[in-house]
């Protein structure tokens, strides 16, 4: 196990500066950049998102260590090669036909992303046949879905019910939340996974896709 | 001797001085000279352009001072709105300030079991005729977004019900062009007639821009046909500190206003000298939760600003919430944040007030929180009046009698406290004064207690003034014609 301790504590700090050297130090030394990333990066992001779940820490103090963690990111890329696995899934974001709010989308996507998960953004408003069009193209492993409005959570369900005709239902996983959207609508719709939060995003997403803590 | 008489100085909040209002109002048009606004409607984007504004990349559009000072001028400083029968309700200019509920909580607390359940259309019909019976309640929102009406038709459902259960004037919501027009309908109705809604209107929209800087193009024709058939609207975006605005509030307040300022603009050309309701929403990004609150003083504080710049700069009547919590049950966290946003509001003469009632971030609705409010508000009300001094106030007669005429003489006995103490004492009616045994005795009732029972007597006792069956059924043709 490397020591990974000046890393881990640049990234909680949030200083990008401090933790882009740690990076580039631990590649010189000849860490591999699969055990920076798993072990220093995503470990310490987990931690972190641990202390925001907890009170401890403040979303902007949260959101300023992803931004790190992503800055070290940038760094390995060019180490890893194919076959590696680097993101721990691809997730398609979108707010739902006739929905404008995305400020809860956004907090959930950065959340993900921190995470270790690469996000496809399709913005607000999102027609069920443009998640259709898009899932085809991206093949996503989760496909989240974000409804402030009680008058457009019915979308959530065309959605799904566009995939499903589409044949690509049983490809991805479908994750939905926003403020009125509940755990029983999503059993309901016949969506995989419910999250209240940010936070809570984060963990339906590994479960869904059967990532387990232990094994980061 | 000297004449025992003063002008009655009335408690009045300030939080800006002259510099800082007009450093935000300076920002807010470099925001529209520099950065410029989506606007996604081709209509309002032409009449933007024609007026002297640029176009840039990517649908983007810049508007200098001038387009935006013609419109500050133009719009009326002065909005009157009626009730449902045509009596002067609102006179919403500079000092004056009215309360009312708000919009589409998904949640409401049942008045019979205390549970958070789904709202529905009779819910609707509760807050109205609940506001209506409630004397410092001035208008109706709906206190819903109902789960058991057609989803594309809600706002025309949930207007129609105020109509049903409410005289008092109405603050209404609609999704784009399509619904408002069946609204404006039956408005149209309830006045006999657009030229005599356009006289005496008892109804405001509340549409919203989106933060930041978006304009998208339902919203915009709801202001179009607010500004055609002079309903008034007002605009204000979701300019939350932290969240669609800087977190500083300065910053938030200045793309605020810069949005609204556009939203005017947008309006005046489309409908000169029609009324518009100015002000944005400025609330927080809860740095936790990620909620965006209605029980913090941020938002007070920010209205509070607003109404400082409508008397240095603007002078057209401004939007403002009051009487709302982010508690989840009404417990002492919304007694707390009610209270304080209501007494800052109208300390700091805001003129029309909105989201009383709401507990959980505007998530859910709660009769007795607005019941609660309705107390709130009279006591602020009395405070806000100050001490007028007088030959009759300051009562020298009555000290000279009481204290000249012997033992046994108390005031409580004097002529002067008859006559003046409904007037000279806040009297209030469901904070509990009265002393521990008779409380204990009456049920040992707490003040949520007390409002379930008031608000179940309002409902079942008040009696809202009857609509013609005529408009009445014409009303429900319209919400059914789909
Ligand atoms: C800001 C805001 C706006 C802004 C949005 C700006 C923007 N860029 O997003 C503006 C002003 C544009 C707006 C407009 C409207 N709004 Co609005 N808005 C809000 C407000 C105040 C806060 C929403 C917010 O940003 N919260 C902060 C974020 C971080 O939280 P969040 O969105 O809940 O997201 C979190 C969770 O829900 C979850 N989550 C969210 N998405 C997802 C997705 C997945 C996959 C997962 C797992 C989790 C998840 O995680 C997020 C982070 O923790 C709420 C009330 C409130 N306090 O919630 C009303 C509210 C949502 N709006 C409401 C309404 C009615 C409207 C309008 C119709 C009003 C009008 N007069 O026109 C319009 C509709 C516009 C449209 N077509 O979409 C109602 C909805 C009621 C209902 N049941 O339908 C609310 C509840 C207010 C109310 N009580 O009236 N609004």
């Amino acid at each position: 196990m490397n020591d990974f301790k000046a890393l881990s504590e640049a990234i909680s700090k949030g200083d990008i500066n401090k933790a882009v050297a740690e990076t580039k130090s631990a590649l010189e030394a000849g860490i591999s950049a699969q055990d920076i990333l798993n072990q220093g990066l995503i470990a310490t992001m987990n931690e972190v998102g641990d202390r925001y779940s907890k009170g401890l820490i403040f979303v902007p103090q949260m959101l300023r260590s992803a931004k790190t963690m992503q800055e070290c990111t940038k760094l390995l890329k060019p180490y890893f090669q194919e076959g590696d696995v680097v993101s721990k899934g691809q997730v398609l974001m979108g707010t739902v036909r006739g929905d404008l709010h995305d400020i809860g989308k956004n907090l959930v996507s950065m959340m993900l992303e921190g995470a270790g998960f690469t996000i496809t953004d399709l913005g607000v408003d999102v027609a069920p046949e443009i998640f259709v069009e898009k899932v085809r193209e991206v093949e996503p492993d989760i496909v989240g879905m974000s409804a402030l409005l009680s008058t457009t959570m019915p979308a959530m369900a065309d959605t799904i019910e566009a995939l499903q005709k589409a044949g690509l239902r049983k490809k991805v996983k479908i994750m939905i939340g926003g403020a009125p959207v509940t755990e029983r609508y999503a059993q309901k719709i016949g969506a995989d996974a419910y999250g209240s939060d940010a936070g809570s995003a984060v963990t339906r997403a590994k479960e869904l896709l059967g990532i387990d803590r232990s094994e980061e | 001797m000297k004449a025992l008489k003063a002008d009655t100085f009335e408690p009045r909040l300030k939080v800006l001085n002259r510099d800082q209002a007009w450093a935000i109002h300076e920002a807010a048009l470099e925001i529209l000279g520099k950065t410029g606004v989506r606007m996604e409607h081709r209509g309002a984007l032409e009449m933007l352009l024609d007026a002297g504004a640029e176009s840039s990349e990517g649908g983007w559009v810049k508007l200098p001072a001038s387009v935006v000072e013609k419109a500050l001028e133009s719009a009326p400083r002065q909005i009157d709105l009626y009730d449902q029968q045509g009596n002067e309700a609102m006179c919403l200019t500079n000092g004056n300030a009215y309360y009312g509920t708000g919009s589409d909580a998904t949640f409401t607390l049942d008045l019979e079991s205390g549970e958070r359940r789904r709202t529905v259309l009779k819910d609707v019909a509760n807050f109205a005729r609940l506001v209506d019976g409630l004397e410092n309640m001035s208008f109706a929102m709906s206190m819903a977004n109902p789960d058991d009406v057609p989803v594309e038709s809600i706002y025309v459902y949930v207007f129609a019900e105020m109509v049903r259960n409410s005289s008092k004037p109405i603050v209404f919501i609609a999704d784009s062009g399509n619904d408002i027009a069946r609204i404006h309908d039956i408005a149209c109705q309830v006045a006999s007639g657009e030229e005599n809604l356009q006289r005496k209107p008892f109804l405001l929209n509340y549409s919203e821009a989106i933060s930041p800087l978006r304009f998208p193009q339902n919203v915009m024709e709801k202001l179009i046909f607010c500004a055609e058939h002079r309903v008034p609207i007002c605009l204000p975006s979701g300019s939350n500190a932290g969240g669609g605005a800087p977190v500083t509030l300065a910053g938030a307040m200045a793309i605020g206003i810069a949005e609204n300022l556009v939203g005017l603009t947008v309006h005046q050309l489309a409908g000169k000298g029609a009324p518009f309701l100015f002000g944005p929403n400025c609330s927080v990004l809860d740095m936790k939760s990620t909620v965006v609150s209605y029980g913090c003083p941020e938002w007070s504080l920010t209205q509070a600003a607003l109404a400082d710049m409508r008397d240095e700069i603007y002078g057209l009547p401004i939007w403002a919430f009051a009487g709302a919590s982010d508690a989840k049950v009404m417990d002492a966290q919304a007694g707390a944040e009610a209270m304080f946003s209501i007494v800052t509001a109208l300390l700091s003469r805001a003129n029309l007030i909105h989201d009383v009632g709401f507990l959980e971030y505007g998530n859910t609705s709660s009769l007795e929180m607005v019941t609660m409010a309705d107390e709130l508000v009279a006591m602020s009300r009395f405070f806000t009046r100050g001490i007028p001094v007088n030959q009759e106030t300051l009562a020298l007669d009555a000290i000279q009698r009481v204290a000249g005429g012997g033992p046994g003489s108390i005031f409580l006995l004097d002529d002067h406290t008859f006559e003046h103490f409904m007037k000279a004492q806040f009297l209030p009616r469901l904070l509990d004064r009265s002393r521990y045994d008779s409380w204990n005795e009456a049920g040992a009732a707490d003040l949520y207690r007390a409002c379930n029972t008031e608000a179940r007597r309002i409902l079942s006792e008040h009696q809202v003034a009857a609509k013609p069956d005529g408009v009445l059924a014409e009303i429900d043709r319209i919400v059914k014609a789909g």
